[in-house]
């Protein structure tokens, strides 16, 4: 299985991806490599108290948008969502969807890693 | 034809280099990691045709860049294109009023975003370049205007001989009176493009003069009681020649050239001609063409007179001998001692 094919498995609306980025396929991957990064920078954590919120919700919705940009469909569904209850109040509720998410972030991370040594 | 330019800001490098992708080739690509990196590269060009703004960013985020651009004015001649994913509706609400013109929503959808934003630059260039032929017919529509006041003033100057540089200093001085009373009195504040059609204005308002006959006009002695109501017909026979040319000069240059020449002899005591306005029943820039009439003659020689200095003459304006003034502009008057001293000395 190829790498788009594998991230397609993994709900990634590949071919959407590529349309936003004019069918540029180098670009779309270097996207995505910079995605992963991304992440590693500011990881998604269920770590953390009430009285920093903001700062996580902040850095949740930046990835929202450049995983809704990528077309990475699982991850944009569930940032939204957890943005949503974060900006609610809802901490506990958002620390329950960002437990559900992680390991799908996690496979779709080492997807993108495992294809970015094989270049 | 040469590129337009589009202004990315984003503070993630994905979102920018998905937009970037999108724009780069039909646009040039300038791209910005935050709102003071924006509004830097914005102070720097003025070639940028549109601005494609996130709204959440640390530091100075979307609305900071748009309420910086409504200080500018930038605001009114590049579009701004909210590129968000936020929904929060008072935020979005907020971004409209600061002059946003289109709110898109992240993920979008490349070939729509293509075509609404190259819309709004094509819209916006028509818009601008619309605007910039209507300054320059407004410019050269004043240059006519002040070429048509120019020569009428120089044919009274011509036909009245004690009278040189009287209309050009009377008008230099009512702009510079107008000025002095629009600061110090809120009541009377006016804008400055105002104020100099009201100083332009002035040099009109001895036309009626053209229709005195030489005797009286160029009398070296003093006027009878007839004659001096011959002449006292110079304000509505002045009016009568600006009404047979209304369309020489515009609309606001033309009201106020009329409104000094009838009411540049009225006074605030309502012993003044044609009308015997009392107070402000004349207007302020008549008011005002009143005093600076009056000054310059005092001030000037005469064929009938020596010149006055400036004190003598002011003295004589406050002592009431040419006729009552308003206080606030008299006041105004005599805080522009040295304006009016510089302005004389010059001329």
């Amino acid at each position: 299985m190829d790498f788009f094919e594998e991230m397609q498995t993994l709900g990634v609306d590949v071919e959407e991806g590529m349309d936003r980025l004019m069918g540029n396929t180098a670009l779309y991957e270097r996207m995505l490599v910079k995605f992963a990064d991304m992440l590693k920078e500011t990881p998604v954590t269920d770590d953390f108290g009430r009285e920093n919120s903001t700062e996580v919700t902040e850095s949740i919705h930046a990835l929202k948008g450049a995983a809704g940009n990528l077309s990475i469909r699982p991850l944009y569904e569930a940032y939204t969502e957890i943005v949503n209850l974060l900006r609610a109040g809802e901490i506990s509720r958002a620390k329950d969807e960002i437990r559900k998410i992680l390991p799908v972030q996690e496979k779709i991370v080492n997807c993108i890693r495992r294809h970015e040594l094989e270049e | 034809m040469e590129k337009k330019t589009i202004l990315i800001v984003d503070d993630v490098e994905i979102n920018r280099a998905v937009l970037a992708e999108i724009f780069k080739d039909e646009y040039d690509i300038l791209e910005a990691a935050g709102g003071e990196e924006a509004l830097a590269i914005m102070n720097g060009n003025e070639e940028i045709s549109a601005v494609l703004l996130d709204l959440l960013m640390p530091g100075i985020d979307g609305l900071g860049v748009l309420k910086n651009m409504n200080v500018t004015g930038k605001i009114r001649t590049v579009p701004v294109f909210l590129i968000t994913a936020a929904e929060n509706r008072d935020l979005l609400l907020e971004a409209y009023h600061l002059g946003a013109v289109d709110i898109i929503t992240k993920p979008f959808y490349a070939h729509f975003l293509k075509h609404r934003i190259k819309n709004i630059i094509d819209l916006y260039s028509y818009q601008n370049e619309l605007e910039s032929i209507v300054a320059e017919q407004v410019t050269r529509l004043n240059k006519v205007n002040r070429s048509v006041i120019a020569a009428l003033a120089a044919l009274i100057e011509f036909r009245d001989c004690e009278t040189g540089g009287h209309v050009r200093r009377m008008s230099t001085l009512t702009w510079l009176l107008m000025q002095a009373v629009s600061e110090r009195y809120p009541e009377y504040h006016l804008p400055s493009d105002e104020i100099d059609k009201i100083g332009m204005s002035a040099v009109l308002h001895d036309v009626g003069k053209i229709s005195i006959p030489d005797p009286i006009l160029n009398k070296p002695g003093k006027l009878t009681a007839e004659e001096f109501e011959i002449m006292k017909t110079h304000t509505v026979k002045g009016c009568e020649i600006l009404q047979k040319i209304p369309d020489l000069v515009d609309e606001g240059t033309y009201v106020y050239s009329y409104d000094i020449c009838r009411h540049h002899h009225e006074r605030w005591d309502g012993k003044g001609y044609p009308d015997g306005l009392v107070g402000d029943e004349t207007s302020i820039w008549s008011q005002v063409a009143a005093v600076a009439d009056v000054y310059d003659a005092l001030t000037s020689d005469r064929i009938y007179k020596k010149a006055y200095s400036h004190d003598v003459a002011t003295q004589m304006i406050l002592n009431g001998e040419c006729g009552a003034f308003n206080p606030k502009v008299l006041d105004a008057f005599l805080n522009a001692k040295e304006k009016i001293l510089a302005m004389y000395q010059e001329s």
